[in-house]
């Protein structure tokens, strides 16, 4: 017993000093750094410029304020475009839960050659593209203004006439798909991942 | 049959030695032979005096007695009879003779002895300090015949274990419905030291590197600690035995569904007072399939290594044991999202969504682990059953997880996990009459995120530090033997995280708690045992289930810090509440346990039965459908209540003749939300296998053969929650709160019949082994697999595998 007694005392201290020195090494008070959240995307505008008057501006906005929060997307706006006019279609893509927001258009831009975005309306809403868009059949007549830098289209910048007749309660759809070495001229809204697909109503009056 | 086990004669234990003064060849010679890994009784070993020609069998307790000897001291050797041809050398200068007194006892130690082909009869080698609990052990030659599967597979065979998986690749345990962290797995004495939160994280342990696993089925959190809550498995490495020739395995062995390959080898030998083991593998899958399709990106990557040293000085015995554990695993691509609606398009799909030809690469998703494990331990026998143990272990575990994404080279998740332990233990015999064991532990984690994932931290930092002590003693008296333990812990965690602002949010809290053990065996009769034990456990929530927030695999994930209710009853989670203020409480279980064990002639029965009553039960559950720029996603929360868990396991082992035998398991588990009187989630359903087993004579060059048939059906899960459909959800037609009852989005998959069919035999020193898995290609979908949203199982597997056993004389 006198050695059991003389083994724990011992060992009771040298537990407790190579646990104090242990502690001491993992204690440690260091915070995760913070990242560059590319993932989340809060807000996302649709501009459509009259390209005969630039003051003629319609703008339609998706938000989903908390990001990878539980709270739902919200699409605020409808599309309100008039009829027989020719519009440019830009956007803007933010994600706000930064400060100050950080533009992730202007990373898609940096990475034209991995993103396109594809486009679905209701059929005809349009005279020119005509027909429904390119997301069913990725061939379909989109008027992408921009291309990167393989000379496949981009999207960030497209044109749009409106057709003479008017249309309520129809549908926009707009996808923005991310390719990294999956785009071609060929690839379609079924290649890569999505950053976003929304679907804003269209009115045409 | 290759059954080379290494039997530890630790030492052979002289009863009564009686020198009497009269002439010469009147001494007589009492003691027992036990197994000294498992402190088994060793039947029909032959126990003669060198020089001589007397000799006598141990009976079935192991004991031996020979009379009319002339020496007083004398030379042993033991000879296992009937189970092996090896002649055991017994090392004449460690007998040695006490003077006269009566029950003075002999040792020889520490004297190792290879033993071949031994059929153990089953006595229980239960696990010091929880000797009262039902447990389940597997021994390396089962674990030889499938060294590729993971171990949850590996003990699922037991009854009552079955495991939790997020495809083939990750899969964990599951004992009686709880798992994740309310099982403890101890790798070699330490704490396995992984992520595991979630339930896509298996512990990474490489099963061919395994001597023997014991599965715990109660709470034993006094004598392993808080995460023992639901039971424990003990992962024991090779036992570095002295005295033991050099023995070499090598192993190989190829899977036709994944044409998965895999080679692995060992090598241990033992010295008077040194013995070494070096071991290691390597594996690799390609994509599995299912009947009817290939299951895309399912393969897997992984390599290790493990060695250990054991070195005797006197009374001391010093070991160093080191292991490492490389994996790259692959999860199935078509369980994430490719565009907006393919979460629900997947969910109603009878196939999965993306399905690509054979390939051995390994895509996103998938999550590359290594895992160091680093152990001193030191064994002070101041008596001969009596030691002082100084275990110092050291853990490094690394992990990236990738996800399909933008920038999907870079990790989601870059975790670096330290863990130290410390633990002194007191194993003491006859100690006021009491056996036990005491203990001082001390416990830190420290977790780290690596810069550059590119999106905010799904876990934050955090150091955590626990100081305990236990005991736990039993003493014996007629035909009971009692066992109380109670342990004390302190644990303090520091936390910082990012929200998703990037803002830094932190939290500190500390729990005091108290642990215990009341236990009892009763040896019923000749035949019969009965155990009951009652055990109390708790746990702190772990980190996921407090902290995670956003996307983690195919959902949406948020920990019960990370939302809350706002006053006009909405969602919501742009806070993070500091766990002091909030309603979160530690889990903690009351589990009773008994198991009757009845061994007949040919009959062998065990039946447990338990019920576990757990505090605060902490659970993932689907919360609904979450609107996303992306489309919509199902979200999941945390929650916790009171639950109860009522359940049975029971075995039935028949020997039909001596050369077929049969076994029967059965499990049954009921459990419910008592709370809010609603059904858990993902609680294992009711399943029974029968195991029949064919030994053949030698026959042809074979020395030995067996076939084996395995049978077994899983019910259909009736306790499931009700389903909602996701459209519905998206839809608006069902509208979801945190207070309405619990849903999944897919019925729980409908029962399924599987058939394994094995053969195996040995030649020399070769043993070989051909299995077929899933046999009659069912389709079938496993309630318990996270993937059973997307896909099948997998289809018909043959495996087929040999190991070459190298013995030096």
């Amino acid at each position: 017993m006198k050695t059991i007694n003389f083994f724990k005392k011992y060992s009771l201290v040298a537990l407790l000093l190579s646990g104090c020195f242990f502690t001491s090494c993992d204690k440690d008070d260091d915070v995760p750094e913070p990242e560059n959240e590319l993932e989340v995307i809060t807000d996302v505008k649709l501009v459509f410029t009259n390209t005969a008057d630039d003051t003629d501006v319609v703008e339609a906005t998706a938000q989903d304020p908390d990001g990878p929060g539980v709270e739902d997307l919200v699409i605020k706006d409808a599309i309100n475009l008039g009829t027989g006019k020719t519009y440019a279609l830009s956007f803007e893509i933010m994600n706000n839960l930064e400060e100050p927001g950080e533009d992730i258009g202007e990373e898609i831009k940096e990475e034209n050659d991995e993103h396109q975005f594809f486009f679905g309306f209701s059929t005809d809403a349009f005279s020119d593209p005509s027909g429904n868009g390119n997301i069913d059949t990725a061939s379909d007549d989109i008027n992408y203004n921009d291309t990167d830098d393989n000379g496949n289209p981009v999207g960030l910048s497209t044109t749009w006439t409106t057709s003479a007749s008017t249309l309520s309660n129809g549908e926009f759809r707009v996808v923005l798909k991310h390719q990294p070495d999956v785009k071609t001229s060929t690839s379609t809204v079924n290649d890569g991942d999505t950053d976003f697909d929304l679907k804003f109503v269209l009115n045409i009056q | 049959m290759n059954k080379i086990l290494f039997l530890f004669l630790f030492f052979i234990t002289s009863l009564g030695l009686i020198a009497q003064e009269k002439k010469e060849c009147s001494y007589e010679l009492k003691g027992v032979v036990l197994d000294a890994e498992t402190r088994e009784a060793l039947p029909f070993v032959m126990v003669s005096i060198k020089g001589t020609k007397q000799f006598t069998l141990t009976n079935n307790e192991g004991e031996f007695q020979l009379d009319g000897l002339c020496e007083a001291s004398n030379c042993l050797v033991i000879t296992c009879t009937g189970y092996c041809n090896t002649t055991c050398d017994a090392t004449c200068q460690l007998h040695h003779k006490e003077e006269k007194k009566h029950d003075s006892v002999i040792y020889l130690k520490p004297d190792v002895v290879a033993l071949d082909a031994v059929t153990i009869t089953e006595k229980d080698p239960n696990v010091e300090g929880t000797v009262t609990v039902a447990q389940s052990k597997i021994d390396n030659e089962t674990l030889k015949l499938k060294p590729t599967q993971t171990l949850a597979n590996a003990i699922s065979e037991m009854a009552g274990v079955t495991f939790t998986a997020a495809g083939n690749n990750v899969q964990l345990p599951v004992i009686h419905g709880l798992y994740g962290n309310r099982v403890l797995v101890l790798n070699n004495g330490l704490k396995h030291g992984f992520q595991n939160w979630g339930s896509d994280h298996a512990p990474e342990i490489d099963i061919a590197s395994a001597n023997n696993i014991t599965v715990i089925k109660g709470a034993s959190g006094v004598r392993y600690g808080p995460e023992a809550l639901g039971g424990a498995i003990i992962v024991e490495g090779s036992s570095l035995n002295f005295n033991q020739p050099l023995n070499a395995m090598i192993g190989t062995g190829y899977h036709t569904n994944g044409r998965g390959y895999f080679a692995n080898t060992g090598i241990s030998q033992g010295f008077r007072n040194f013995s070494y083991h070096i071991g290691g593998g390597y594996t690799r899958f390609g994509d599995r399939h299912a009947p009817d399709y290939s299951l895309t990106n399912t393969g897997k990557e992984e390599k290790a290594f493990n060695a250990g040293v054991k070195y005797k000085y006197n009374a001391f015995d010093f070991k160093l044991y080191y292991s490492f554990v490389d994996q790259n695993l692959a999860l199935l691509r078509s369980s994430i999202a490719e565009s907006g609606d393919s979460f629900v398009r997947a969910i109603n799909s009878d196939r999965p969504l993306i399905i690509k030809p054979f390939s051995y690469d390994i895509n996103e998703p998938n999550q590359e682990t290594q895992h160091h494990l680093t152990k001193a331990e030191i064994n002070w026998w101041y008596s001969d059953e009596e030691r002082i143990v100084f275990r110092v272990g050291r853990q490094l575990n690394q992990r990236n997880e990738y996800d399909v994404r933008r920038n999907s080279y870079k990790p989601i998740i870059d975790l670096d996990l330290t863990t130290s332990d410390y633990q002194l233990e007191w194993y003491h015999k006859n100690w006021l009459q009491l056996n036990g064991i005491m203990g001082l532990q001390v416990f830190t984690q420290d977790n780290n995120n690596n810069p550059g994932t590119d999106t905010t931290p799904f876990i934050p930092n955090y150091n955590t530090l626990r100081f305990s002590g236990f005991v736990t003693e039993r003493f014996t008296k007629d035909k009971n033997t009692f066992e109380v333990g109670v342990r004390m812990d302190y644990e303090n965690n520091n936390v910082r995280g990012r929200d998703i602002s990037q803002n830094v949010f932190r939290d500190d809290y500390s729990f005091l708690n108290l642990t215990t053990s009341l236990g009892l065996v009763r040896q019923l009769s000749e035949n019969a045992t009965f155990r009951t034990n009652f055990g109390t456990a708790w746990r702190t929530p772990n980190m996921e289930e407090l902290f995670s927030f956003g996307q983690h695999g195919f959902k949406y994930t948020y920990g019960m810090l990370r939302y809350y209710m706002n006053e006009n009853g909405d969602l919501k989670t742009d806070k993070v509440t500091p766990l002091s203020e909030s309603g979160v409480r530690p889990e903690k279980g009351y589990k009773w346990i008994n198991e009757w064990k009845i061994k007949q002639k040919t009959n062998d029965f065990t039946l447990t039965a338990y019920t576990h009553y757990i505090e605060n039960y902490v659970y993932e559950r689907p919360l609904g459908v979450l609107g996303t720029v992306r489309g919509p996603m199902p979200g999941f929360i945390f929650d916790q209540s009171n639950s109860l868990f009522i359940g049975a396991d029971f075995t039935w082992q028949k020997k039909w003749s001596t050369a077929l035998n049969g076994r029967l398991g059965l499990s049954y588990l009921w459990s419910k939300n008592v709370e809010r009187d609603e059904p858990l989630i993902n609680q294992p359903p009711i399943r029974t296998t029968y195991n029949l087993k064919w030994s053949i004579k030698p026959f042809w060059f074979l020395e030995s053969a067996y076939l084996s048939l395995e049978p077994s059906y899983t019910f259909h899960q009736f306790q499931a929650p009700r389903t909602i459909d996701p459209q519905d959800l998206i839809d608006g037609e069902v509208e979801i709160t945190p207070e309405s009852e619990i849903f999944d989005f897919k019925a729980a998959p409908s029962g399924y019949f599987l058939l394994d069919v094995s053969f195996g035999f040995k030649v020399k020193q070769l043993t070989a082994n051909i299995s077929v898995e899933n046999t009659l290609n069912a389709t079938y979908r496993n309630y318990l697999n996270q993937m059973r949203y997307f896909a099948d199982e997998m289809g018909r597997n043959f495996l087929f595998s040999l190991n070459y056993n190298f013995n030096a004389k």
